[in-house]
């Protein structure tokens, strides 16, 4: 069964159609990279997908149930973790008590001694438990959307959406949040992320696809010579291609050069 | 850790034995305390004790005790219940005062003080509760989740009801006009136990609800989409939480009237000492509060020969410790 199957989405904000007769589905075990200019509908398909947007038309089916018939809660839903681009907060609470909040769904009450040292572990898995009683506020953008990250990962999710979740990230930091991500994919956990390096997503995605036209395009089983055509009139901009590593690898060219 | 917590536990026992042996007729010992203690505990034990100076024995019952449990108790459920608002509304400068809250309780407490058709305690609640639904839908309909505009609208609601409290001020006589007004003002010097029997059962039930939830504050005040992120639906906690805060609110505005700006301080003093954690906030609050206020009432019962209104005081405190948090850049204006 799949994880995820979209229907048929519609979706307009005032008079502006911004996704038409979508349909995709998403399955488990498997990272899916969406890809797709700025403004292209994409953090809109994920606000569906989290259930923060519920004002479609169309089918959204979650481990084949319909979202919208789902109490925010129930047993049947999965649990869906996501992160979103920014967050702002207003108390300098420790990078510590902000990822212990991720276990809120878990306890009516106060935090077990178990949530506590599930904490530790995922902050240790990414070399952040020396920041563990820093305050929250005090980090660097990257920081903070690292420990965002280790809040939604702490929850146990069996799908994990990301918006852009390596932004803000040095190449240290991205390398070890797609590695991470990847391990959980192993775990037949379902990834989907949003991204905007093409090169960064082939080498990690296991399926791919091209926000356009309020349309989800799928990459499967397109040949490299059409994968790159197809990102060439996505992002509008003429690419260059090779193959490293096995890996395609696309470079921009600017119009300046000619 | 457990220095800081033993001492939440020590500092509201001393504070409580220091007020009652403060008052307008004489100061008492320790031992003078532990004395009529032993003297109204004998006869339980099948013991007779006969004490020289019964009246100073029905003071300290009967006057002194009654006010500091029931300024404890108001002192802790303000502060509660402005850390609780600061967290859910994420925003450091909201309390039940600025919220409308308060205001909407008085004229609840002052409508029924003047036609008793439903009861004092209920009438302000449904009042506090309106109050801070109005200020809540009209904050969203104006600029969505800023700041400022929940704080706007919440002085304009707060400003609607004092003049709806000012319309009963002027439609009453003056017997019962001087009543609401010194009430208005905050008094607690009408603290009596039948106030404090009616104040017990809704500020314990509210106390208890929060300091039960007290951890899930954390993840409210990190935003609603945060809870959503990690499968909370924070609707529910949020309006157990509103409510259990409007009701002990409502419950003290009943009891002493109006004590502004309160809920507003104690909240940053804990945040203070104890760091922004809610786990430990609620509880710092409630000792903190709750000893706080009374020092307060100590020095306005004592300070000068007649006493200073208790609202009049906390609004004195407050101001600066505002004007403090809005230079500091602490107020995150745009949120």
């Amino acid at each position: 069964m799949e994880a995820i199957e979209l229907k048929n989405i519609a979706f307009s904000y005032g008079k502006e159609l911004i996704l038409k007769d979508l349909s995709a589905s998403f399955r488990r075990g498997e990272m899916a990279v969406v890809l797709g200019r700025n403004g292209s509908g994409k953090s809109t398909l994920f606000n569906i997908l989290t259930g923060i947007q519920r004002d479609y038309s169309g089918v959204l089916h979650i481990n084949g149930h319909d979202i919208k018939r789902l109490r925010k809660g129930s047993k049947d839903m999965l649990r869906i973790g996501f992160m979103n681009q920014f967050h702002q907060t207003t108390f300098p609470f420790s990078v510590f008590d902000v990822v212990l909040t991720g276990r809120a769904s878990f306890s009516k009450f106060g935090p077990s001694k178990g949530d506590r040292e599930r904490v530790e572990a995922v902050l240790e898995s990414f070399d952040l438990l020396r920041y563990k009683d820093k305050p929250y506020t005090e980090l660097s953008g990257g920081e903070r959307q690292l420990v965002l990250l280790c809040r939604v990962l702490v929850q146990d999710p069996d799908i994990i959406l990301l918006d852009e979740p390596t932004n803000h990230l040095d190449l240290h930091y991205q390398i070890a949040v797609l590695d991470n991500l990847k391990k959980l994919v192993h775990k037949d956990k379902t990834v989907i992320c949003i991204m905007h390096d093409p090169n960064l997503a082939f080498q990690y995605g296991d399926r791919f696809f091209v926000m356009g036209g309020g349309k989800l395009k799928s990459l499967d089983g397109m040949s490299k010579a059409a994968i790159h055509q197809v990102l060439e009139e996505a992002y509008h901009v003429d690419l260059s291609s090779a193959v490293i590593d096995d890996k395609m690898v696309l470079i921009p060219k600017s119009k300046l050069w000619v | 850790m457990y220095v800081k917590i033993s001492m939440l536990c020590l500092a509201p026992i001393c504070v409580v034995f220091l007020s009652l042996a403060l008052g307008s007729t004489g100061f008492l010992s320790l031992s003078d305390l532990f004395r009529y203690t032993y003297a109204s505990l004998a006869p339980y034990l099948g013991q007779e004790v006969i004490l020289q100076d019964a009246n100073m024995e029905t003071i300290l019952w009967q006057v002194r005790l009654p006010r500091v449990l029931l300024t404890f108790m108001v002192g802790a459920a303000l502060a509660v219940a402005g850390g609780v608002l600061q967290a859910v509304f994420r925003n450091p400068i909201v309390d039940p005062f600025s919220l409308g809250i308060s205001s909407g309780a008085a004229f609840g407490a002052a409508l029924s003080m003047l036609i008793s058709l439903i009861p004092l305690n209920l009438s302000a609640f449904v009042f506090g509760v309106i109050a801070v639904l109005i200020t809540y839908f009209v904050s969203r309909s104006g600029m969505r989740g800023s700041l400022v505009t929940m704080v706007l609208a919440g002085m304009i609601i707060s400003g609607v009801f004092t003049a709806f409290l000012t319309v009963l001020q002027y439609l009453s006589d003056p017997y019962k006009l001087q009543a609401i007004v010194q009430w208005t003002m905050g008094n607690l010097h009408t603290a009596s136990w039948h106030k404090v029997q009616q104040a017990v059962v809704p500020i314990t039930l509210g106390l208890i609800i929060i300091i039960a939830f007290r951890w899930k504050l954390n993840l409210l005040s990190l935003g609603e989409q945060e809870a959503l992120a990690v499968g909370v639906n924070p609707k529910i906690i949020k309006l157990i939480m509103v409510g259990a805060a409007t009701m002990i609110t409502a419950s003290s505005v009943a009891a002493v009237g109006m004590i502004s700006l309160f809920g507003l301080i104690v909240p940053h003093i804990s945040r203070m000492l104890f760091g922004p954690s809610n786990s430990i906030g609620v509880l710092a609050n409630i000792s903190i509060g709750g000893s706080f206020l009374l020092i307060i009432d100590d020095f306005s019962r004592t300070l000068l020969p007649f006493e200073i209104p208790i609202g009049v005081f906390t609004m004195m405190l407050g101001t600066p410790l505002f004007i403090y948090l809005m230079r500091k850049n602490a107020i995150n204006w745009n949120g």
